[in-house]
């Protein structure tokens, strides 16, 4: 080793650099930054060193840094020479063995293999590595990777970081040398002023009139200083590029104290990124040695060095004032600005502070110019940005785009959207300081102007993806008590306005907040905002103001309701599952109640709970199974086949009789108010149950021959018995709850005369009109829509199908539909034109489906029904799709290709969804949406006419039984308070003693299940598919509840 | 506030050196703190330099009374400005901590993948009450009365790719749920503490 002195010595390194690199024999490269190591690399590592050792292989191992995909750690990169260098993803110790024994005979581990690099694009350098493996797909084809430019990442996860001369062979320290030879400081500060590099740390001020400033002050001594102090929670590229590539921060600030006049540069890093401080230290020793840095740089006059101090975890730090004050020892507390730090700064001295990422920028912009930086980005803001795509995404990790790319980008294409099952919500940018983004606003360009105008910022590029799972009140909570407890406490606006805000918003998150606070919040938040000394408390409030704009219902919910949808904030629910529950069932309870053998019981805290239990047990989508906390453990609890033991134990047995009984003699006393319920489907029974049990008087109108609605006229008989129904429409009648059927609201009975004859009007006529496709072809015989195909099946006329059917649906109606045909003897087919995980329908009824035979066509979109001379059904014609954009659901939005299949068919089913009967929303002079529903107060429940109350699918639009028994349940207990003037819903289905103690054991036992028909059985009749629990089963199930409801 | 130490008024010169003198076990303390001065004094950020060595060198990983009045007396920097330093910044323990350190990431990604959880259930776990005023508080350190294991919190490690993290004597874990940890910690409790 000898100082680099001339460009001989500065050309031979970079020749045994390269060596290195590119080796005459292969070379296998293990990513070790943190994410690796926190996923097993050090394993991997020690297991190769081992191998080549022990069998004297003559292969160079290397560690590096991170390449960025984190989720897919550990990363092992595999060269051998003359071919493209391979990545390897999620490598263990027990893949080496089988890795170099691959490696010699010239191949690649196939199931380990990701993607291959032929030539990358160091910006300072190019490098070939070869061409070859034709099987494996280049890197920048995979969706992680898409349109990643790496300009600051250029040599993460690809040199050694602890060796200087892998740096060098990639064109490291080339620029510095230019410069010192150039000798022209100020066309150097022109140049990176011309390239419009914008401060990475969060603020965005231009760098190179920031480095004009410093330049133009005059002192004995200036000084320059890298902020790593990374603090925001979320963001963490700053880790990741002094561990991956510290010599790349070395040569921006050495650049910039040359152009700038400084002697003594500063890295003020994290002391929680141990790895980053030990590399960085490592490189800084490693500089002085080559001459680097210290006195007479490369051989020329320059004298600058650097040092490194370790912050000691103080947020505030970040801002420049506090950190000097910090490195002055004091506590870092700002100072107000003037004098900027370029006047007078740390000691006193000029001084210029910048982020680390915006160091990185600097070599490649001296050695390809600002036309080239200016090039990539938006207009306003140049250059790339690395960002940490973390949170509720399927791929997470660092990655570097182009400024101004769409935030759909990050989310769907790049971060893969949520996990299966869920939607993704928002995008919270710039940390603590930053905003929520709802998914709505994903188009969004990402840069510094267009962050601003939605009330974020882009901050130091941590992008926390949110789901439906996330409370956004809480965040709002979480950031302001981070900025609370992190706040200097130097100024009044922040320090005692964070502390009220805080309280204000503890307040929500336990239901004890008032609509005034919310006011009193937003006006808060914007005068800390306006007031507050430094970027700390100007930005604090962003997090709070974004929110309150873009997810004010969740504010309402909290605050009116009481209510958190994301079962996040404990204080407002049970627990997680009664959260979930459309009804609140109190399931802990009703368990706890089977466990101790106490089945009538059982039965009665259910009912009361869940007035058609039976059903809902059948035919529920079952929310609560995914907030389960019994998931952590193995799987969730089956709590709706436990309450669907529990209903039939007494329903479909002589119990029937005492158990109603019990629960008519929970009646209260007559109110002498009358109730009109319009519509027996899950909403009105629900209702009509409530308020009967209340006491009023309640009369059901029903314009079919019985109750029970889509459960009685469409969910098929084999998925829930008739009898079923039956039974607890009965045990409603029971209360003395009185039935009109035949009696079409709007027909026999108008709306003023319910008016006249009832002291309110509950409104639950659900959606029974099939939307209609726009198709050639739909006036041909054997088309039929999904509601009366299965209506005229349920009640006992079975239409003719012929041979051969095809349903157009993705929806519960499609699959019953085609189930349905399947015991008719009918071939069906269903045509969905997106994919299988993208269906609506209860998964379990597909897979079902599928069992007995029915057939699945995806990506395929209705084109024309084909008919003959006689005008009936022959084909369908259908359009294949392919997935385009991401549309506001986080699904991707087929799109028709000109490629058409004929279906041959004898009849088409409509499953495309259904409406409310538009003619009678008219009619009925109420206030209606767009989509013909009902518009009522999202609290009440009431619609525009006095006294007139709405519910289920009348006004949600299609939904499923259980959200119609909410909104049934809610509205009985609106229209009681709004009879009566009390609220006397509490403890309704009380007066229930069971153990309050934490279970000592819970049951191992894995999750019960219901047995089922074989699928030969099913389609040859209409018995019921599910047979249902064991008492065994249901009585060891209810013993595998945490009981969550119980808190310490 | 709650100090086992002796006061921290009288920052004479002669405090340190005296306790230097009469205690040869802390002989040594001193010479290396005089050490740790030596090198780093009046270069920027010197004063978290010293105070992250000394910390780093005791073995409950804390700062006394002693120690920071025998810095205020070598270095001539105030005794209320040290105080003022040790109590701002978050790394700097004014208690003895545990045998054992558990720090669960809060971090935004780590939060909405539930750390508060794992804190809370954690707490219970190790039968840790709240400190008053520190109810709800995300920021927080506690020791068992037993001195046997320290939980903290970190605003953020920077490891989100692998949230929920909880780093395990400095031992980072990632996508941790309630189960790992409570096991994680009883294997912990079963190492004996050298």
């Amino acid at each position: 080793m000898s100082r680099i002195e001339d460009i001989g010595i500065f050309n031979a390194m970079r020749e045994e650099g390269l060596a290195k690199v590119l080796p005459a024999m292969p070379r296998i490269a293990v990513g070790m930054g943190t994410c690796g190591r926190g996923n097993g690399a050090e394993g991997v590592y020690q297991a190769l060193s081992h191998a080549i050792d022990r069998d004297g292989l003559d292969i160079r191992l290397a560690a590096v840094g991170c390449f960025g995909a984190c989720s897919e750690e550990p990363l092992v990169s595999v060269w051998l020479p003359g071919q493209p260098l391979v990545i390897l993803r999620r490598v263990q110790a027990s893949d080496v063995e089988r890795i170099l024994n691959d490696l010699s005979r010239g191949r690649i581990t196939p199931d380990l293999a990701w993607c291959k690099i032929e030539e990358w694009d160091h910006i300072t350098a190019h490098l070939r590595y070869g061409q070859g493996f034709p099987e494996l797909p280049l890197w920048s084809e995979l969706p992680f990777f898409s349109g990643q430019k790496k300009i600051v990442l250029r040599n993460c996860g690809l040199i050694a970081p602890d060796d200087i001369d892998e740096y060098i062979a990639v064109g490291g320290y080339q620029a510095l040398y230019k410069v010192l030879i150039d000798g022209k400081p100020e066309s150097v500060i022109e140049q990176i002023k011309a390239s419009k590099l914008r401060g990475r740390g969060g603020a965005g001020y231009a760098t190179g009139i920031k480095w004009e400033f410093l330049a133009k002050a005059k002192d004995d001594r200036k000084y320059i200083i890298c902020n790593a102090d990374e603090g925001d929670p979320g963001a963490y590229m700053n880790r990741n590029e002094i561990e991956s590539d510290p010599h790349g921060l070395l040569e921006g600030m050495i650049i910039g104290g040359y152009v700038t006049g400084a002697s003594q540069g500063i890295v003020y890093v994290r002391a929680e990124y141990p790895l980053a401080v030990h590399h960085l230290a490592r490189a800084i020793d490693q500089a002085r040695e080559y001459g680097i840095l210290g006195a007479n740089i490369l051989g020329r006059p320059f004298h600058f060095d650097i040092e490194m101090v370790e912050g000691a975890g103080a947020f505030v730090c970040g801002e420049e004032t506090a950190l000097i004050a910090s490195l002055e020892g004091f506590s870092g507390r700002p100072r107000p600005r003037p004098p900027y730090p370029a006047q007078k700064g740390l000691q006193g001295k000029p001084t210029n502070i910048n982020n680390v990422e915006t160091w990185y920028n600097i070599a490649p912009i001296v050695l390809k110019g600002p036309a080239w930086f200016t090039e990539i980005g938006s207009t306003k803001s140049a250059g790339t940005k690395v960002f940490s795509l973390v949170g509720k995404v399927q791929n997470t990790g660092l990655v570097e785009m182009p400024l101004g790319t769409p935030l759909t980008k990050f989310v769907y294409d790049i971060g893969g959207g949520a996990a299966a099952g869920r939607t993704v919500k928002a995008v919270q940018t710039g940390g603590p300081s930053g905003g929520c983004i709802p998914h709505e606003m994903f188009d969004t360009a990402v840069d510094y102007e267009t962050l601003a105008q939605l009330g974020s910022i882009m901050g130091s590029g941590g992008m926390v993806v949110m789901d439906e799972d996330n409370c956004m009140v809480d965040i709002a909570r979480y950031f302001i008590e981070f900025t609370h407890s992190e706040s200097c406490g130097k100024c009044v606006p922040c320090r005692v306005g964070l502390d009220q805000a805080l309280e204000i918003l503890n307040g929500f998150t336990k239901g004890t907040g008032t609509a005034a606070q919310l006011t009193l919040l937003n006006e808060l938040g914007r005068m800390i905002r306006d007031t507050s000394l430094c970027g700390l408390g100007q930005t604090a409030p962003n997090p709070v103001l974004t929110t309150m704009r873009h997810f004010r219902h969740e504010f309402d919910d909290h605050i009116i309701a009481k209510r958190c949808r994301a079962g996040v904030c404990h204080s407002l629910a049970l627990s997680p599952c009664e959260n979930s529950c459309p009804l609140h069932m109190n399931i802990p309870r009703f368990l706890d109640l089977l466990k101790e053998g106490r089945a009538d019981d059982a039965f009665e805290a259910v009912f009361l709970d869940n007035p058609l239990p039976a059903s809902t047990g059948r035919v529920c989508q079952h929310p609560c199974d995914d907030r389960c906390r019994r998931q952590t453990v193995d799987s969730p609890v089956n709590m709706r086949e436990v309450h669907r033991f529990i209903a039939d134990a007494v329903l479909l047995t002589d119990r029937f009789e005492p158990l109603a009984a019990r629960i008519a003699a929970r009646k209260k006393a007559p109110t002498g108010k009358s109730v009109a319920v319009v519509g027996a489907g899950p909403a009105g029974l629900t209702a009509a149950f409530y308020l009967a049990l209340v006491g009023h008087d309640v009369t059901v109108f029903e314009n079919k021959a019985e109750a029970g609605g889509m459960l009685r006229y469409a969910i098929p008989e084999y998925r829930l018995p008739k009898r079923v129904l039956a039974q607890e429409v009965e045990l409603i009648r029971r209360l003395g709850v009185k039935f009109q059927f035949g009696a079409g609201v709007g027909s026999a009975i108008t709306l003023n005369e319910l008016d006249e004859g009832f002291d309110a009007v509950f409104l639950a006529i659900g959606t029974w009109k099939e939307s209609w496709v726009n198709l050639p072809g739909t006036e041909l015989k054997g088309v039929l829509p999904a509601l009366p195909f299965l209506e005229s099946v349920a009640t006992g006329t079975n239409p003719a199908l012929g041979r051969k059917m095809t349903v157009i649906g993705g929806g519960n109606a499609a699959v019953d539909s085609a189930r349905t045909a399947v015991r008719m003897g009918v071939d069906a087919t269903i045509v969905y034109r997106r994919e299988r995980k993208d269906m609506p329908a209860i998964k379990e009824e597909v897979d079902a489906a599928e069992q007995e035979g029915v057939k699945f066509l995806f990506l395929a979109a209705p084109h024309r029904i084909v008919g003959d001379a006689r005008g009936n059904v022959r084909a369908l014609e259908i359009a294949k799709t392919r997935l385009g954009q991401y549309d506001s659901s986080g699904r991707r939005k087929p799109v028709v290709t000109a490629e058409i299949v004929r279906l041959d068919c004898d009849a088409v089913v409509l499953a495309v969804g259904e409406t409310v009967d538009l003619d009678f929303a008219r009619a009925s002079g109420l206030t209606l949406r767009e989509a013909g529903t009902f518009v009522v107060d999202r609290f009440t429940l009431e619609t525009s006419r006095p006294n007139f109350f709405a519910g289920g699918d009348a006004i949600s639009g299609a939904s499923n039984v259980s959200n119609a028994m909410g909104f049934g349940k809610k509205a009985a207990r609106k229209i009681d308070e709004r009879l009566m003037g009390a609220k006397r819903f509490a403890g309704l289905a009380g007066g229930f003693q069971y153990s309050m103690e934490p279970p000592e054991t819970t049951s191992t036992s894995p999750r019960h299940r219901s047995a089922e028909l074989k699928p030969a059985v099913r389609v040859a009749g209409e018995d019921e598919v599910m047979v249902g629990l064991t008492d065994a089963e249901a009585g060891d199930e209810s013993c595998r509840c945490l009981r969550c409801d119980i808190r310490g | 506030m709650n100090h086992p130490e002796p006061s921290l008024r009288n920052p004479s010169a002669r405090t340190g050196e005296t306790a230097a003198a009469g205690n040869p076990p802390d002989a040594a303390k001193y010479a290396f703190i005089n050490e740790v001065i030596a090198r780093v004094d009046g270069r920027p950020g010197a004063l978290l330099g010293i105070l992250e060595a000394v910390q780093e060198r005791n073995p409950r990983k804390y700062l006394c009374a002693d120690e920071l009045s025998y810095i205020a007396a070598k270095t001539n920097i105030p005794l209320s400005q040290i105080f003022s330093v040790v109590t701002f910044y978050a790394l700097f323990n004014r208690e003895p901590q545990g045998d054992h350190t558990i720090c669960i990431c809060r971090g935004t990604a780590c939060h909405t993948r539930g750390s508060r959880t794992l804190l809370e259930s954690l707490r219970l776990e190790l039968g840790m009450e709240e400190a008053p005023g520190q109810a709800g508080a995300d920021k927080l350190t506690l020791t068992t009365p037993d001195g046997k294991f320290t939980i903290r919190t970190v605003a953020c490690f920077g490891q989100c790719a692998l949230a929920p993290v909880v780093e395990l004597d400095h031992r980072i874990c990632g996508h941790m749920n309630e189960r790992a940890l409570a096991r994680e910690v009883d294997a912990l409790g079963q190492e004996r503490h050298e």
